[in-house]
């Protein structure tokens, strides 16, 4: 294998843990450029697309990490996005095991069906145990932003991924 | 039906349990631990506290440096935007320096007036152990909005001290760790601020909103309804954390919320904080004592000197009281004695002129006697009589001749 073929497998291997843990350590977020009604979670994208497709790509404990990292960074209580991120996972798994027939718009529905019932849970969490105030209308826009973006982001995904595992095969 | 129960339940089990070729942890596992960490860090178990500073220091650096390429991007993308609008806003700002240029004088009486006041009253702060610090993280998270700033404990940040952006209030520390530090912003939903709003000095608790504003609870909705101006809001500095007078933002006539909340406007973007000053707020008497103990002692013996130098002169003056005394009295008994001494002078004279007077009657008297009883005194060379002018003759005139 080349030394260009030895980092293309290494981005197509290591790609999604870099991505997670930029995404979840970068302060980067869409309501910096002003565009109101408009933020999503690009780390509930990553992790249900990696564990639905390949899913010895992102570890648990990388996940467990980048929950607590999150959480810090965003000042959550420690533990509440390590939760969601391993419930999304475990939900990830649970969908590739009784799919026979991949479909993306199954797996987007599911991917819908999944954020509002984590949503909710970690709402619950939030407010009644940890009593923090959290305007419901911007979570709410949040996921269906999320979820939107999932068809997008998914292309991109195995876009990527292609490239990378094209131009590794081919050298 | 059974069936697929029990296909659902092997896709939960394999899904939850099942550990992958590269998983040293099922998810079950991982979800427990999870929750655990959750649940102990709720209760404050200290072993977590640990940890989760140990972590909040890695990930605020790490953060921050991996911020950098995004940061650097927005940061162009700002000084691009900037540039485009930088002619019209020269132009305003120059007419703005004129209007503000006047007005600048009279606010710094107004200041100087305001201070002497709050003096007066016992209300005048001032700032204490202020810091600069850098902002690291700027996270609009859905649920906190906060930044995290480079000073913490080892700076001498403490919890609860306040974080201005220029003149004009951002928040408040509400984290410490050992090298960094998290500021609640006022647009957090969760920040409650204690306010006063002007014209009409009404008082009222101004909380986030979660975006980009924030709102105006607990006051009466009466006392603003009437109000057609534009307000100032600005900390009333009750509850002692903050103080007062720390502008914040303007709530314009016609903003008000769905809910007829009033919206109060910021004055800074919290979204562009780049580095802002935190510091804390104590009486002037107990700064000075920490600030200049040398000062106050210099100044305390000064004081000692010159109340000595003052009981010095007291003394001196009482003398003198007691000498102008003395001599007023003195005076007065020289008068008397001069009065006596005339008053005896007086009487010697006229002691003396009755004297004269009585000798000149005698001695006229003499001569009137003499010429008529002379010859029967005077001796001549028929009798044996005095010899003219001795005391014998005289006394003989005066007794109108020789008695036998």
């Amino acid at each position: 294998m080349t030394n260009k073929g030895k980092v293309n497998f290494f981005l197509y291997t290591y790609f999604p843990v870099i991505l997670l843990f930029i995404s979840v350590l970068s302060e980067f977020d869409f309501k910096n450029i002003e565009l109101k009604y408009f933020s999503f979670e690009f780390s509930y994208i990553l992790i249900f697309y990696y564990s639905l497709k390949r899913r010895d790509s992102l570890g648990y404990v990388a996940i467990f990490i980048a929950g607590l990292f999150s959480d810090v960074v965003a000042g959550s209580p420690m533990g509440m996005s390590s939760l969601i991120y391993l419930l999304l996972c475990g939900a990830a798994a649970y969908l590739r095991n009784i799919t026979l027939s991949p479909s993306l718009f199954k797996d987007w529905i599911f991917f819908l069906v999944t954020l509002l019932i984590l949503n909710s849970l970690s709402f619950m969490l939030l407010t009644l145990i940890s009593n923090y105030n959290i305007n419901y209308l911007d979570q709410l826009i949040s996921v269906i932003v999320t979820a939107l973006l999932y068809l997008i982001f998914s292309y991109i995904f195995n876009f990527v991924d292609n490239f990378l595992l094209g131009s590794n095969n081919a050298s | 039906m059974e069936t697929s129960r029990a296909d659902f339940v092997i896709a939960i089990r394999s899904a939850f349990l099942k550990k992958g070729t590269k998983q040293r942890f099922s998810l079950l596992s991982l979800i427990f631990f999870s929750l655990i960490f959750l649940t102990l860090g709720e209760l404050n178990f200290r072993v977590i506290e640990h940890i989760k500073t140990g972590i909040k220091e890695i990930v605020y650096r790490s953060s921050f440096i991996i911020s950098g390429p995004e940061n650097l991007i927005r940061n162009n993308y700002s000084t691009i935007k900037n540039h485009f609008i930088l002619y019209e806003e020269n132009q305003k700002n120059i007419s703005e320096l004129e209007i503000l240029k006047s007005i600048d004088l009279s606010n710094q009486i107004l200041i100087l007036e305001n201070d002497k006041y709050k003096k007066l009253i016992d209300d005048y702060f001032i700032n204490t152990n202020e810091v600069y610090a850098k902002v690291l993280i700027d996270k609009e998270s859905p649920f906190l909005r906060s930044v995290v700033l480079n000073k913490g404990s080892r700076n001498n940040i403490k919890l609860g001290m306040v974080v201005l952006d220029g003149i004009y209030l951002v928040g408040k520390v509400v984290e410490i760790n050992y090298l960094t530090s998290r500021v609640l912003l006022l647009s957090d939903i969760n920040s409650k601020i204690p306010v006063s709003m002007e014209p009409g000095d009404v008082q009222a608790i101004m909380s986030g909103n979660g975006s980009e504003t924030g709102i105006i609870q607990y006051t009466k909705t009466d006392s603003l309804k009437n109000n057609d101006d534009d307000l100032l809001v600005f900390t009333s500095g009750a509850g002692g954390l903050f103080k007062s007078g720390i502008p914040i933002g303007k709530i314009k006539k016609e903003n008000t919320s769905q809910k007829g909340e009033k919206i109060v406007n910021f004055y800074k973007d919290f979204s562009q904080l780049k580095y802002v000053k935190v510091l804390s707020f104590s009486k002037e008497k107990l700064a000075l004592d920490q600030l200049s103990k040398k000062r106050i002692t210099k100044i305390e013996n000064q004081i000692q000197a010159i109340n000595k130098t003052k009981e010095n002169l007291r003394i001196l003056l009482e003398q003198k009281e007691i000498e102008r005394e003395i001599r007023l009295k003195i005076e007065e008994e020289n008068t008397i004695l001069k009065n006596k001494i005339i008053k005896l002078q007086n009487e010697i004279l006229i002691t003396k002129a009755n004297k004269k007077n009585k000798i000149q009657n005698n001695e006229k008297m003499y001569i009137e006697l003499d010429k008529v009883f002379g010859k029967k005194c005077r001796k001549t060379i028929f009798n044996n009589l005095y010899k003219y002018g001795s005391e014998q003759y005289r006394a003989c005139v005066l007794n109108k001749g020789k008695k036998n």
